[in-house]
This record gives C-alpha cells, structure tokens and sequence, in this order.
C-alpha cells in the first residue's frame, strides 16, 4: 500500500517537473529572445507573446496527467486505494509525457526562438512562424495522449 | 464564392481632367493601377516626385509629431481601444482639412523644434553633472583652477593617483628631487586620488613639473578661471534654468494636445496626396492625353465606365485579364472572416480555387472542438457581439471578431456536447451548497450511473471516453483531409489532368476510404473488414500501376510505383495529427476543473466566498487565455499543414485597389 502510493505520486511528480522543466526552458529561452525585439519595437507584444507561449504547453499537459493521476488514484479525496500494479502503472504512464514534455519543450523553445527572428525581421511572417513552431507540439501531443489512455484505463487493473 | 473575374482596363482621358479623373478613382477604389517604370513609347512620364516628397514629409512629420505628443502627454486610450475603426468624416470635411492643413504642419515643425530643445537640454545637464562632479573635490580651493603661478612662485594645481597624506607626499617629493624647496596644500584625498596644490619658486619650476610628472601628476580636465566653489554655483544655476526650460517647453508641446485630431487627419490627407502623386508618376503622358491601365473586377466595369464618363472626356477600354490578375476574394457572410486566415497563408494561386468556404467551417468547427465549453464560447459570443456594436471596428477587424463570434458558437455547441460550462462550474458549485453529489452528465459509456446529472443529455466525455474521441477525432480529420483531396480532384479536372485527378489523388482517396471501411469492421459487422481490405488492396496495386507512369522503362516504372505506396506513411502521420483535437478538447476541460476544485476549497463562509470568487475569475481567465490561444494556433495548423498541402498551391497577389489608403480618418459614403 505504501509503495503503490509511493509510485503514484511519484508518477504525479515525474509528468508534473519533467514537463514543466521542458517549458520553462523553451519559454524561458524565447521570452529572451522577444524582449530583445521588444526593446526595438515595442508595438510587436501581442505576436512575440504568442510566440513565446507556444512552448508552453508541455508543462500544461504534464500538469494535466499529473491532477488526473491524484484525482484518479484517490490521492486527492483522502482514501487513495491502490494495488502495487496499479501504482507502477501510473508512474510508468508519466514518462511518456515527462520525458516527451521535457525534451519536445527545449526544442520547441529553440523553434520558437527562431520564429521570433523571422517576425521580428517582418511580421507578414508570423503566421509561418507560428505553424511552423507547432509543427514540433504533435509529439508532446502523441506523449500527452499516450500518458492519458494509461492512466485512465489504470482503475480498471486488477492486479 | 470565390475568387472574382478579373479585367484589365485602360483609361485614357484628357490631361486637363488628370486631377478630378484620379481624383475619383481614389475615392471609389475600384482600379488597381499598374505600376510600369518605364513608359511606353511616344510618351513620356511626368515626374512629381519632388511634391512627392514634400507630402512623405509632412507625414513623417506629423507622425513624429504625434509620438511627441503622446510621450508628453498621453492619450487616454481605453484597453480595448485597439478595436476601435477609425473616425469616420464627412466627404465635405476634407476641404476644411486641406485648408488648415499649414498651421497644422506649423504646429507640428514647433513641436518636433521643441522637442529637439528639450533633448539639446538633456544633454547639457549630463555635461553639467560630469563638470559638477570634477569639481566636488576641488570646493576648498580658494584660487582658480587654471593658476600657473605668480611672478616669484610657481603653483602646481592637479591631482595624483594616489592617497597621500600631507608629509607623506612631501617625503614622496623630497625623494625624487632632493634640491626642491617647496610647499603643498593637500585639497581632498581618497584611494587612488590626492588633490594637491604644490607651490615653488619660478627658478625650481621645470624640476619641480619633472618630480611631480614622476608620480604621475595629472592638472585638471577643465581648467576654469573661476573659483571652484563659485563656478560650481554657477553651474547649479544653469542646469536649474535648463530644467525650468525643460519644464516649459514641455508644457507647451501639451499645450498642442487638443490639436492630435487635426494632426491625425492632416496626416492622412498628405497620405491621400502622397498615393495619388505616385500614381501619377507612374502614367504614361502625350501632350494632351494620358493613359491609366489597370485591373478592374468584372462587375465593377459598368460602374467604373460611368464613373470615368461623369468626371472627365475620356476613352475606357477593357480585356481579359489571364493569369497573372491580382485575385480578390468574394464570400459571403459565413465564409468571409475566414478570408484573413486564407490570405495570411497566401492569396490563391492562378490554378487553385477559393477554399475559403471549406476552410471557414473546419475552422470553426476545429475550434470549437479544442476550445469546447458552452461557457467560454457564450462569453466570446456576447465579447465579440459587443466589440462590434460599440467600437464600429473597421472592416478587418471586424471580420476578425466575427470569426471568433462563429468560433464562440461552435464552441458552445462543443461545450453541450462535452458537458462542459466552465468546466464542471454548476455541479461543483451545487455540490458545495447543497452538500449532494452531481456530475454535469452521464457520459455515453457510463448512462447507468446512479449520480444525478445537471444535464439531461448524454455526453462525451473527454476523460472518461477519450479513446471514442479519439476515434472521433481521426475520423473527423480524414473527412477533412478527404475534402482537401476532393479540392485537388476538382482542380486537375478543371484543367484536363485526368491521370493526375483520377490516378494521384482519386486513387489515394479510395484507398483512405478503404481503410476507414476497414477500421469500422473492426468493431462492427466483420464483413466491412473484407470490403475495406479488398478496396484497399485493389488501390494499392492501382497506385503501384499507375504511379510511375513519368518514368522510363519498366524497371523504372515499377520501381516509382512500389515507392509511391510510401506515401502511406505521410497519410497516417497526417491522420495522427488530429489526435490534438482530443487533447486540447480534454486540457480545456481539466484546467477548468481544477479551477473550480481550487476555488471551492474554502467552504461556504464568507472570507472562502470572496476567495473562491477571486480564484473562479482569475483561473477562468487564464484558461481562457491559454486554450484560445492553443486551439487558434492548432486549427490553423491543422488547416494549414494538413489540408492545405493536400491541393493549394498559393502565390496569387492580393487586389489592392488605389483608394484612399488612411490610418485616421474614413470617408464617409455618400448615401
């Protein structure tokens, strides 16, 4: 009981930090760069803040995977009950968005720095910039749905 | 519905009626002028580029004077204020405009002089504050700063770049010259800085300057004859007087405040000017005749032709207009916000059709799917509606609030069919003051549950049936990328490419179908696997045949064709991709949930009713905030990269007519 416990908040922490290092970075890195733009023309806020978001949302989805394991497991209501299977099982479905947060998060920063330049040298831009930057969002998608089938088939193990 | 027909036109008229002529044309913006830069030949161009210029200037004046202005003193400019259209004026107000229109460049010369003194200013009092600080160090120094000396004795004024103390600094002279007889007077000393006045007989002058050179004796950077003390008073007194000036001719670049109207619609009007006089340069003249050529949409030719007759003699020819005419769009009202997410792409190419109309539903409807909650979509539904009625935005920005009101209804529809009004807001809510246990509604997997639910109608719900969403979701991403192969298909029939419509795209469309009618066996009757299976395989051999028709021999052949059946994988990825719809569908969802978890945390007393109030606004916001965001971004990406690589080509140029292009100020129509 104790280790199954363990491993689902565990796996609540894993989805939640990983992801969330991911965006901090990548948002980190493209707010830098924004604000060297803004500091030319102030008057482009509104597209380097959509751009600088953009990287944002790894930490979004491993937040989600990370409240619906507490909410699912039974953490959040006070009478968690789980099986040692299960526990593992939620821990095993936080990689997915963690590791895939952490590192699609980075390089989306890195796309969405670029996609700043680009607007930066003439905003008719910004709109390929914008999808090019989500073209990298698909596979911390991919990880977002893989983490979320897991975890709510896991009330149904028996184990 | 789509793109218009085009016509080339050629007017040539009169020179004596150029001025009402262009004059006309600029108010009704109905020609495209083309812009050659060489004339043709037997005529010749007319260069008003210097009065050109003069207009260029007087905006950019204007402009600058306007930023003055508003640094000075600042508009007071709601949040909102960006949506507002620009002030609409009478046709008759614009002769009123061009008659003040020189004190108004007046007023702005003394603006932008005004401002340059103030800057002038600002520069002083940083040289004035650099001089001050020298002479800090120097204020108990009772004789200039530039005194060499008297008939009998030299003075030695400077500083060293170190700290001495009185007799060390003399053993420190001694040392260098043993001969030297001397007095000093030390005026300041800090770390690595001694202020000295050195006094010593004329004769001793040249050793003394050596001895002192040697340790590196330095006179001061602004000799002044004046007393230290008083010059810094001096100086005092004038960056005071600088700053009263300051403060002066500030208060009067406010005082132009009340002129910022004028100044705007001044601006506009050298901006009208300033386009006609381009236009004008770039016409071809004879002696007594000049030639207009441009584009015209078809069914403003009636119009123009009678236009042109009205104002001045002339001859209005029209022809086809080909390919290369600039393309405007027509769509009606459903379609036509879209056009801005069309053109921000590109302007359809001379091969493609309008998508607009196709596109305009999927992105609604795509938007609302991952924004989905009948609460955000109401609120951007009366947002939107409220913009428009109290702002009268200018025709962009109104099609852009219209866009998101279509969007804001989609999303509510997606909302119900969710469950979803802020989040679980009302069940948690009634849960809180009741103490009973609801959910929104029974979710189509779960309608056995004994819970009662807010909402009579069963629902999908994300995180309980996110794997039959996700069903949903691919389906609903094969259908629209089905219709963009549907558009290709049009398009290659519209010019004769047969294989490519039947083999390229009709193929491949047969073979996806197939494989949905084999998906659907396998959870329905099985015998839909055999039909899906049996479509699918014929289409695959169809495709290995037919695909590497532009190749040579039948190695070549064959092997183009086995390659092409890779495409498959371009066509799964592109499926995948509409899994998003799923989960930006189920993050709004949670992230709502988890707001109104956070606010009903304290209970029913009141210090926990302000604080849920205070959480419910603010976690609503920012769900607001980040899920629009996402799900505009995501539809217009699944538009983009999925739909429009399937037949748009792009490339076309935008119809931009010559009318009175302004910033400020909108001229009314005549009614």
């Amino acid at each position: 009981m104790t280790y199954a416990l363990f491993l689902t908040i565990l796996g609540a922490a894993i989805a939640t930090v990983l992801a969330g290092i991911g965006s901090a970075k990548g948002v980190g890195g493209a707010a830098q760069t924004a604000m060297g733009v803004l500091s030319e023309d102030s008057s482009m806020f509104g597209k380097m803040l959509v751009l600088t978001l953009l990287p944002g949302t790894q930490g979004l989805y491993g937040f989600i995977v990370g409240f619906l394991i507490l909410v699912s497991s039974g953490v959040l209501n006070g009478a968690p009950e789980i099986t040692l299977a299960q526990g593992m099982a939620y821990a095993g479905a936080s990689l997915a968005i963690g590791f895939g947060g952490l590192f699609s998060g980075i390089a989306q920063g890195k796309a969405a720095v670029s996609g700043i330049a680009m607007t930066a040298k003439d905003e008719k831009n910004f709109s390929k910039g914008m999808v090019s930057v989500t073209l990298v969002e698909i596979y911390a998608l991919l990880a977002f749905i893989v983490s979320l089938l897991v975890v709510i088939q896991v009330p149904n193990i028996n184990a | 519905m789509a793109k218009m027909k085009m016509k080339t036109v050629r007017i040539i008229a009169l020179r004596q009626d150029r001025k009402r002529l262009l004059e006309h044309l600029q108010d009704s913006a109905l020609v495209q002028v083309n812009q050659s830069d060489t004339s043709r030949k037997g005529f010749q161009r007319v260069n008003v580029s210097p009065q050109m210029q003069v207009f260029e200037r007087n905006v950019d004046l204007t402009e600058q004077a306007l930023k003055i202005l508003e640094g000075v003193s600042p508009e007071k400019a709601g949040l909102l204020a960006s949506f507002k259209g620009r002030r609409e004026i009478d046709p008759d107000e614009i002769g009123e405009i061009a008659a003040q229109a020189k004190d108004v460049i007046e007023a702005c010369t003394q603006i932008v002089e005004l401002d340059k003194q103030c800057a002038d200013n600002a520069a002083e009092q940083v040289r004035i504050k650099t001089q001050l600080a020298q002479l800090e160090s120097w204020q108990k120094l009772d004789i200039p700063l530039n005194t060499t000396g008297t008939r009998s004795t030299a003075v030695f004024i400077g500083s060293l770049p170190e700290q001495y103390s009185e007799a060390r600094l003399k053993e420190a002279i001694a040392s260098e010259n043993p001969k030297l007889e001397f007095e000093l007077e030390i005026q300041y000393s800090e770390s690595n800085l001694t202020n000295v006045v050195v006094f010593a007989p004329q004769s001793q002058k040249t050793m003394m300057e050596e001895a002192l050179r040697a340790l590196g004796f330095a006179r001061p950077m602004s000799p002044t004859h004046k007393i230290p003390k008083e010059k810094a008073q001096r100086l005092r007194e004038k960056s005071e007087s600088l700053l009263s000036a300051d403060k002066q001719a500030q208060q009067e670049i406010a005082g132009y405040a009340d002129m910022r109207e004028k100044i705007k619609s001044t601006q506009d009007y050298f901006r009208f000017r300033s386009d006609k006089y381009n236009v004008i340069n770039h016409l071809d003249h004879s002696k007594h005749v000049f030639v207009l050529e441009g584009y015209v949409p078809e069914e403003d030719c009636e119009k123009l032709e009678a236009l042109c007759n009205r104002v001045a003699t002339c001859v209005v020819e029209f022809g086809d207009a080909g390919d290369n005419a600039p393309v405007k769009l027509k769509n009606n009202k459903f379609a036509e916000p879209a056009q801005g997410i069309l053109t921000m792409y590109s302007a359809p190419g001379k091969t493609d059709v309008d998508p607009t109309p196709i596109l305009a539903f999927f992105f609604y409807f795509f938007f609302g799917m991952m924004f989905s909650d009948a609460g955000y979509g109401i609120l951007m539904i009366i947002a939107t509606g409220l913009m428009i009625k109290l702002f009268k935005p200018d025709k962009k920005m109104k099609n852009n609030l219209k866009l998101f009101q279509y969007c804001g209804i989609s999303t509510t529809f997606w909302g119900l069919v969710f469950g979803s009004i802020f989040g679980d807001a009302p069940a948690s809510l009634y849960k809180l003051f009741t103490g009973t246990e609801v959910v929104m509604a029974h979710s189509v997997s779960n309608l056995s549950d004994p819970t009662p639910a807010l909402l009579p109608w069963p629902v999908i719900d994300p995180q309980k049936d996110a794997l039959t969403l996700m069903i949903i979701s691919i389906a609903f991403g094969l259908a629209h990328i089905l219709v963009g192969m549907g558009c290709k298909f049009a398009v290659c029939i519209k010019q004769k490419d047969y294989p490519g419509a039947f083999f390229d795209t009709g193929l491949w469309m047969l073979m996806l179908v197939g494989f949905a009618v084999l998906a659907a066996g396998l959870v329905g009757p099985s015998v839909l696997m055999t039909i899906g299976a049996v479509i699918a395989i014929a289409c695959a051999v169809g495709l290995v045949l037919t695909q590497g028709r532009g190749k040579k021999g039948i190695v070549g052949k064959a092997i183009g064709g086995l390659a092409s059946l890779y495409d498959i994988t371009s066509y799964i990825s592109d499926l995948l991709s509409y899994s998003r719809l799923l989960a930006l569908g189920l993050t709004t969802g949670v992230m709502a949930q988890v707001f109104n978890m956070l606010a009903t945390m304290m209970g029913t007393s009141i210090p926990g009713f302000i604080f849920m109030i205070v959480i419910f606004l603010l976690g609503h916001v920012i769900n607001i905030g980040l899920n629009a965001l996402g799900a505009y971004v995501h539809t217009m990406r699944l538009q983009y990269v999925e739909m429009f690589s399937k037949f748009y080509e792009g490339g076309g140029k935008e119809f931009e007519p010559f009318s009175l292009n302004s910033k400020y100020i909108k001229i009314q129509e005549d009614k």
